[in-house]
């Protein structure tokens, strides 16, 4: 499997994938809502446009481009770690209760009385790490920790108990719904670029913790027995690699709120790419979170000039639709 | 902010349609004995002519404009919603009002709290959905304005101020009101431009400048930026894009928060960058103000609050 052949086709596909990342980049420090031609942002770009155009360009695109790619690397790896070690491949991180419990933090903390303008990082991420806890603690209840059918059944269940209450406290506290909407669909613009302190060291550790199960995971595909015959340890695997999908969604979704379907149609493609080998599709889905971020956040700044619209709505049109098409045109490649 | 539009189409036709009411209304009249004691009052509402008889003694507002309308004449509603994003009356409202019953939410009347305070009149907002009028209309005379929120802020509350038989009393507050501004007027630089925006993480919504603080800024000789100038109907902009702030940069920036924490949302808008370079963040004229007032509230009282906040900030003692 990883003999030269796999990794010279890992090289050949991640060339490509990288260069497309450079041109995004590019692309987003280009192109934006604001009022100035791509050639404005291009004289800006290299130091020669007006004092209000570099601004637009280095103060607000570049911040959110790099918190594009972060959360792209973020989604992406945690999808595809994700769905090896449920062996599912349409399970996706959300399904772990960290997008609803990071969005229920948020309005609970604005119901007690935060102002939305002030609700920071660490409530986001404590409701996104708390409702992954609750979700493996439910699992690990009647001896089923082993059991990742019951992990994402247990994790669709809470979601929904979490996203109900949330709506509750919605209907119940009638506030705007133009205030709490951008934490529970995510956007990119805007975030305050201390987010990034927090965002990179979070995305280091979960990108660690499942990194060192990758191995682990590609055994565990030929059979759990075959695992064990050659020494890996498939509970701790699987336990290491879900705390690991927990930091990243929570790292992600604190940073840049809930962002829907990424997680699950990144995986999809780098499997489709180098196939189902985790060790090759983990780098490449890494490659390719970032593109598919990047082109949803740009559509999301040029579909409705001068303003904007979440990242989320804009991942979720051009998500929802390639699922259905996988799901409809191809036999899914069992993990 | 999100009430119940109808499309112009409608509202045209339903124009048409009470004008011929009201003229055949007016014809029939004329033609009876007008009754003199009672002083009972025919009113073209939004769902055709409400009769109100006599003195009104329980009124249940459930718009805030006409709480507003209702406590600035010295009388106390028998119920009322609580405002927007609150479980409570309007703060700027509440020292006049005593006890009132909450009798649900602006997007959603409790009808049997309503029920259960006997109303004799009941004031609701415009655009009320005809399946609520419906019930509400069984159990009281309901008046349902057809005046739109970016009407002149004197109009907006003239129907309800005609369901009470209170119009001299209105008239004598509004030219109160118009007398302040006249002072104040003298005493403001002319010519100043301003914008009320909602500050959301992502950026700003601007408000209107066709609600009641952009006609009263306007009237003290103020002058609205251009995207709240443009919105025409709609009381407020989506989300503006970061890039765009400088579209609603001003010589003041008044900031409308819906709770209490108006310097924390100054705080956190200090944390964008996009925001601190705004002329008015770096002049310290990006100010917060209670946004039940500036962005939600219409009427006498809500005029008044707003043209102190303006002598607290504007003219600075």
């Amino acid at each position: 499997m990883s003999t030269s052949g796999g990794r010279k086709l890992l090289g050949r596909v991640a060339l490509p994938c990288f260069l497309m990342v450079g041109l995004l980049m590019l692309a987003s420090l280009l192109l934006g809502a604001g009022n100035l031609s791509v050639l404005d942002s291009l004289r800006a770009l290299f130091g020669r446009g007006t004092e209000e155009h570099s601004f637009i360009v280095f103060e607000l695109r570049w911040p959110r481009t790099i918190l594009a790619v972060l959360v792209g690397v973020t989604l992406g790896a945690a999808g595809t770690i994700m769905q090896s070690a449920t062996r599912n491949p349409l399970a996706e991180p959300g399904l772990l209760g960290v997008s609803a419990g990071a969005s229920f933090a948020v309005v609970l903390a604005i119901y007690f009385g935060a102002d939305t303008a002030g609700v920071h990082f660490s409530t986001a991420i404590l409701g996104a790490l708390a409702g992954c806890a609750l979700v493996l603690l439910t699992t690990q209840m009647r001896g089923a920790g082993t059991d990742p059918v019951r992990l994402v059944l247990a994790g669709a269940a809470f979601s929904s108990i979490l996203i109900s209450i949330t709506t509750l406290i919605l209907l119940h506290d009638q506030r705007s719904a133009d205030e709490i909407r951008f934490w529970v669909i995510g956007a990119l613009g805007g975030r305050p670029v201390s987010n990034l302190q927090w965002a990179v060291p979070g995305l280091l550790v979960g990108l660690a913790m499942v990194g060192a199960t990758t191995a682990g995971l590609a055994a565990m595909s030929l059979g759990e027995r075959v695992a064990v015959g050659l020494g890996h340890k498939p509970v701790l695997t699987r336990v290491l690699a879900m705390a690991g999908v927990a930091v990243l969604v929570g790292t992600a979704t604190a940073a840049a709120g809930p962002i829907a379907f990424a997680g699950l149609i990144v995986p999809y493609f780098a499997r489709r790419l180098v196939g189902p080998d985790v060790r090759r599709a983990l780098p490449i889905a890494m490659l390719l979170g970032p593109s598919v971020l990047l082109i949803s956040d740009i559509l999301s700044r040029l579909a409705v000039r001068p303003y904007e619209l979440p990242i989320g709505v804009v991942t979720a049109c051009i998500g929802a639709p390639v699922l259905i098409a996988v799901v409809r045109s191809h036999r899914l490649p069992r993990l | 902010m999100s009430s119940i539009r109808l499309s112009p189409a409608v509202q045209r036709n339903r124009r048409t349609l009470l004008g011929f009411i009201s003229a055949l209304a007016l014809g029939v009249s004329s033609l009876l004995p007008m009754p003199a004691a009672a002083q009972d009052r025919t009113l073209e509402t939004a769902f055709g002519p409400v009769t109100v008889k006599g003195e009104v003694q329980r009124v249940i507002t459930l718009d805030e404009g006409a709480l507003d309308t209702v406590l600035a004449l010295g009388m106390q509603p028998a119920g009322s919603v609580a405002a927007r994003g609150a479980k409570e009356l309007p703060n700027y409202l509440q020292e006049r009002a005593s006890n009132v019953p909450i009798v649900g939410v602006t997007r959603e009347p409790n009808m049997e709290a309503i029920f259960a305070q006997r109303p004799d009149l009941i004031f609701a907002s415009p655009g009320l959905e005809k399946r609520v009028y419906d019930i509400l209309s069984k159990m009281a005379p309901t008046i349902v304005p057809t005046t739109p929120t970016t009407a002149p802020w004197t109009e907006r509350n003239a129907l309800y101020v005609e369901a009470l038989g209170k119009q001299a009393e209105m008239e004598k507050l509004i030219a109160e009101v118009e007398a302040r501004i006249e002072a104040m007027r003298a005493r403001i630089e002319p010519g100043q431009t301003f914008s009320v925006v909602r500050w959301m993480p992502q950026g700003p919504m601007a408000m209107s400048s066709k609600l009641i603080t952009g006609q009263l800024l306007s009237a003290l000789g103020m002058k609205s930026t251009e995207p709240a100038e443009a919105l025409g109907d709609r009381p407020h902009s989506d989300i503006l894009s970061l890039e765009n702030l400088g579209s609603v940069d001003a010589d003041w920036v008044f900031l409308a928060t819906l709770n209490e924490q108006g310097d924390a949302t100054l705080a956190a808008a200090r944390e964008q960058p996009a925001f601190t370079r705004l002329s008015a963040a770096r002049n310290g004229r990006a100010v917060p103000v209670d946004g039940q007032v500036w962005s939600s509230g219409t009427g006498v009282l809500a005029a008044n609050r707003i043209l102190d906040d303006v002598e607290r900030i504007v003219l600075k003692p």
